[in-house]
C-alpha cells in the first residue's frame, strides 16, 4: 500500500474521463503551457516549410536555427533575466533603454580609447547598476515594480541621451574581431555558422537553468512568486529581501550583456534603440510559459518563446509586409499567450 | 514654573499643529517645488514672471508655461482615477499618436478639410478611437482579469505600429484652420490648451466629486473583491474608468499635434505616460490605488512644464529633461515610502532622545 493510498482512498474508475485523468496523472500540469509553445513553434515551422521552401533549399535547417539565434542572441539573453523578475511577480520595463545606454556608453568608451576588456565589463555593469537601483527601490522602499523600473528606463534613456542623441559607430579593431568570429559549417546555400554572441547566450540560458533549477537562490525565486509577500519561503528558511534584490540585479546584468551584444550586433551605438524592446522580452517570457502572476515557468520555455518571437519576424519579412506589422503581431502575439495563461489559471482553480 | 510655561506652551503646540497639519499636507512639497522652481527661474531669466496682453491676448512665459500643462493635464486626469482602482495605463502616448493619425488622416483624404462640419467629425473620431483603445484596456483588466500594466503594455507597443499602419509610415500633414485652432486658438485671451484642460477637469471633477463615482473608484482600488460584496459593479466601473482614460488621452493628442498639424506616429506621445504618471505622483495621489487627488494634478501639471522650462533657462541641454523627470519621479516615490518615513522617525527619536532631558522641557 503506498502513501497515496493511505492519504486518498482509491475510489472506483467508473467513467472514460476518470480513468484517462489517471493515465495522464504522471503528466506535470505546469508544463501545459510551454506545450502550447512548441506546438506553436511546430505550426509556424511547418507552415514556413510549406511557403517557402524550394527545390533545392528547406526552410527548416540548421541555416534557419543558426540565423534565428544569431539574429536573437540579444534578446533571449535579455529574456533570460526577464524570467527571473516575472518568476518572482515583478516586472522589469527599463531593459531597452538599457541595451540603449550600454551601446552608448561602450561606443563612447571606444571613442575615448580604453581597452575592449574593460569596454565590455563596464557596460555590463552599467546594466548591473540599473538592475540594482530598481532592486532597491522595490525591496528597501517598497515601490511597484512597473514603476521602478519605469523610472529606471527614462533614467537609462535621459542618460544615453546626454552621452549622444546622434548613431555612435564603433570601429575599434579588437570589437570588431569579436562581432565578425564565427566558425562555418557546411558548404553554399545550407551552410549554418556559430558566432560570439550566440555562445554568450546560449551560455546566459544554460546558467539560468541551472541557477533556476538546482540552487537554493532558485527556489527562493520560485518561491517569491507564491504570492504571499514571501512568508512560505520566510518559513523555509530562504532569504525573500535579498533574493528579490537579486532578481533585478540579474535582469539588469542581462540587459548589459544584451547591450553589448545588440552593440556587436550593430557595430554602433544609438539612443533610440531598444523602444518596445522591453515588450519583446516580456513577450519572449510569456509565450515561453512562464505565467506573468509568478511561481511558474521554464527558463528553457524562454528559449522556445525567443525562437517563436525571432520566427515571427523571419514570416513577416518572407511575406513582405512593411516593418510596422512586427509590433502589431507582437502585440496580438503578447495579447493571445496572456488570454490563453488567464484561462488556463481559471481551468485549474 | 511649569504654570508660567503651560500658556505658552498651549499657544505654541496650537501653532506646531497647525504648522503640522500644512507641511503634512500632501501638496505641501509640491507647491514648495512649484514656487521654488518658478522664482529660480525668475531670477535666472529677468521677465520671466511677466504676463502682458496683446492684441486681446495673454502672453508670457508663464501663460506658455499654463499651454504646455494642458496635455499632462488631460492626461493625468485619466491616469489618476485609472491609478485611484489601482491600475495603471502605460497605453496614453500611444493613444495619442493613434487618435491624432486617425483625425488627421480622416481630415486629409476629405474634400474640405476646413469644413467645420468635417473637423468636429474629425475630432469625434479621434475621440472614437481613443476610447476604443480604452475598451480593449478595460476589457483586459476588468473582464480578464490581466495586470493592469500588462493589458496597457501591449497597446503601448502595439499602438505605435497601429499608428503608423494609419499614416502608412508617412507623416501626414493637413492645412485645416478650425482644426489647428484646438492647438493655438484663444478664447478671452487664454490660450485653448488650457480652456480646453481646465473645463475638462471641471468636468470630470463634477462628476467624480458630486456623484459616488469616486468612492467606488476608491473602494475598488482598495478591495476590488470587497467592494463588489458591498454592492459596487466594479467590473463595470472599471471598464468605464479605461474608457475615460483613453478618450482624454486622444483629446491631449488632439491637443497636442493641432497646432503643427502633423500625424508624426513614431514620435506624437513619445514618453507621455511618464508625465502622465509623474503628474499624478507629484499632486499627491499615491500609485498603490485607492486614494485620489485631483486638485493636486493642477500643481503637478504646472509643476512638469516649469521643470521643462528650467531645464532650458538654465541652460541645460534639452535632451536631458527624461534624466530629470526620472530623477524627481524616483525621489517622490522614495520620499514617500514608508520605509523612509519609518528611517526618518526613528532618526529624529534618536536625535530627541540623545540630549540632556533639560532641553525636553525647553521645548
Amino acid at each position: 500500500m503506498s502513501a497515496d493510498q493511505l492519504v486518498r482512498p482509491e475510489r472506483p474508475a467508473t467513467s472514460v474521463v476518470h480513468r484517462a485523468r489517471r493515465a495522464l496523472g504522471g503528466f506535470d500540469r505546469r508544463m501545459l503551457p510551454v506545450l502550447g509553445t512548441l506546438l506553436t513553434l511546430a505550426i509556424m515551422l511547418g507552415v514556413g516549410q510549406e511557403r517557402y521552401s524550394t527545390d533545392r533549399v528547406d526552410f527548416v535547417s540548421m541555416k534557419l536555427l543558426s540565423n534565428l539565434l544569431v539574429d536573437n542572441s540579444y534578446l533571449l539573453v535579455l529574456a533570460v533575466g526577464m524570467t527571473f523578475v516575472i518568476l518572482t511577480g515583478g516586472i522589469d520595463l527599463s531593459v531597452g533603454a538599457v541595451v540603449a545606454l550600454v551601446g552608448l556608453a561602450i561606443a563612447q568608451m571606444f571613442t575615448a580609447g580604453l581597452p575592449l576588456a574593460v569596454v565590455l565589463v563596464a557596460g555590463v555593469l552599467i546594466g548591473t547598476i540599473c538592475g540594482l537601483l530598481i532592486g532597491v527601490m522595490v525591496q528597501v522602499f517598497d515601490i511597484q515594480p512597473f514603476i521602478a523600473s519605469l523610472a529606471v528606463m527614462f533614467l537609462a534613456r535621459g542618460l544615453a541621451n546626454v552621452v549622444s542623441v546622434n548613431s555612435l559607430k564603433i570601429d575599434d579593431p579588437g570589437f570588431s574581431a569579436l562581432a565578425a568570429w564565427n566558425i562555418t559549417f557546411g558548404e553554399g546555400r545550407t551552410s549554418w555558422r556559430i558566432n560570439a554572441s550566440m555562445l554568450v547566450a546560449l551560455a546566459v540560458l544554460v546558467i539560468a537553468f541551472v541557477v533556476l533549477h538546482h540552487t537554493r537562490f532558485g527556489r527562493s525565486v520560485y518561491g517569491l512568486g507564491a504570492g504571499d509577500q514571501g512568508a512560505a519561503i520566510n518559513l523555509m528558511g530562504l532569504r525573500p529581501a535579498r533574493t528579490r534584490v537579486w532578481v533585478y540585479t540579474i535582469s539588469g546584468t542581462c540587459a548589459g550583456v544584451a547591450g553589448v551584444l545588440f552593440a556587436l550586433y550593430t557595430k554602433s551605438g544609438f539612443n533610440l534603440t531598444g523602444i518596445g524592446m522591453e515588450l519583446d522580452a516580456i513577450a519572449a517570457v510569456v509565450i515561453g510559459g512562464t505565467l506573468l502572476s509568478g511561481g511558474t515557468g521554464f527558463v528553457l520555455g524562454t528559449g522556445a518563446g525567443v525562437m517563436v518571437y525571432g520566427l515571427i519576424q523571419v514570416l513577416i519579412a518572407r511575406e513582405g509586409l512593411d516593418s510596422w506589422w512586427t509590433r502589431v503581431f507582437i502585440g496580438a502575439v503578447l495579447l493571445a499567450f496572456v488570454v490563453l495563461q488567464r484561462v488556463l489559471a481559471v481551468r485549474r482553480r | 514654573m511649569s504654570m508660567t510655561a503651560a500658556p505658552g506652551r498651549t499657544t505654541a503646540s496650537r501653532g506646531a499643529e497647525i504648522w503640522r497639519e500644512v507641511t503634512h499636507h500632501g501638496l505641501f512639497w509640491p507647491v514648495v517645488a512649484l514656487v521654488g522652481l518658478l522664482l529660480a527661474c525668475g531670477a535666472a531669466s529677468p521677465g520671466f514672471l511677466d504676463v502682458t496682453v496683446r492684441d486681446g491676448h495673454l502672453f508670457g512665459q508663464l501663460v506658455d508655461l499654463a499651454r504646455n500643462s494642458a496635455t499632462p493635464l488631460l492626461l493625468a486626469l485619466g491616469m489618476c482615477l485609472v491609478i485611484a482602482t489601482g491600475g495603471i495605463d502605460l497605453s496614453v502616448g500611444a493613444v495619442m499618436a493613434i487618435a491624432l493619425a486617425v483625425s488627421l488622416t480622416y481630415l486629409d483624404a476629405a474634400a474640405d478639410p476646413s469644413d467645420l462640419g468635417t473637423v468636429l467629425t474629425a475630432v469625434a473620431l479621434g475621440l472614437a478611437v481613443g476610447a476604443l483603445g480604452g475598451a480593449f484596456n478595460g476589457a483586459m483588466v476588468a473582464v480578464l482579469g490581466i495586470q493592469p500594466f500588462i493589458a496597457t503594455m501591449i497597446l503601448m507597443v502595439a499602438g505605435r505600429g497601429i499608428a503608423m499602419l494609419v499614416t502608412q509610415g508617412q507623416i501626414t500633414t493637413v492645412s485645416s484652420p478650425p482644426f489647428k485652432t484646438i492647438g493655438s486658438g484663444y478664447v478671452l485671451g487664454i490660450p485653448m490648451p488650457v480652456v480646453i484642460a481646465l473645463v475638462t477637469f471641471v468636468v470630470v471633477a463634477v462628476v467624480v466629486r458630486r456623484t459616488a463615482l469616486g468612492m467606488f473608484l476608491e473602494s475598488i482600488g482598495i478591495n476590488r473583491e470587497a467592494s463588489r460584496l458591498a454592492g459596487v459593479r466594479s467590473r463595470r466601473t472599471t471598464w468605464t474608468v479605461y474608457v475615460i482614460a483613453g478618450a482624454l488621452a486622444a483629446l491631449a493628442g488632439l491637443v497636442y499635434g493641432a497646432p503643427t498639424m502633423a500625424a508624426d506616429a513614431n514620435n506624437i506621445g513619445l514618453m507621455k505616460e511618464l508625465d502622465a504618471i509623474m503628474v499624478v505622483v507629484l499632486g499627491g495621489t499615491k500609485l498603490d490605488g485607492g486614494r485620489f487627488y485631483l486638485g493636486g494634478l493642477l500643481v503637478g501639471a504646472m509643476l512638469l512644464s516649469t521643470l521643462e522650462r528650467a531645464v532650458i533657462i538654465f541652460q541645460l541641454p534639452s535632451q536631458t529633461t527624461p534624466l530629470f523627470k526620472a530623477v524627481v519621479l524616483i525621489a517622490v516615490c522614495v520620499a514617500a515610502s514608508p520605509t523612509l518615513r519609518a528611517m526618518l522617525r526613528r532618526t529624529r527619536r534618536a536625535v530627541v532622545a540623545a540630549p540632556a532631558p533639560a532641553e525636553q522641557v525647553a521645548a
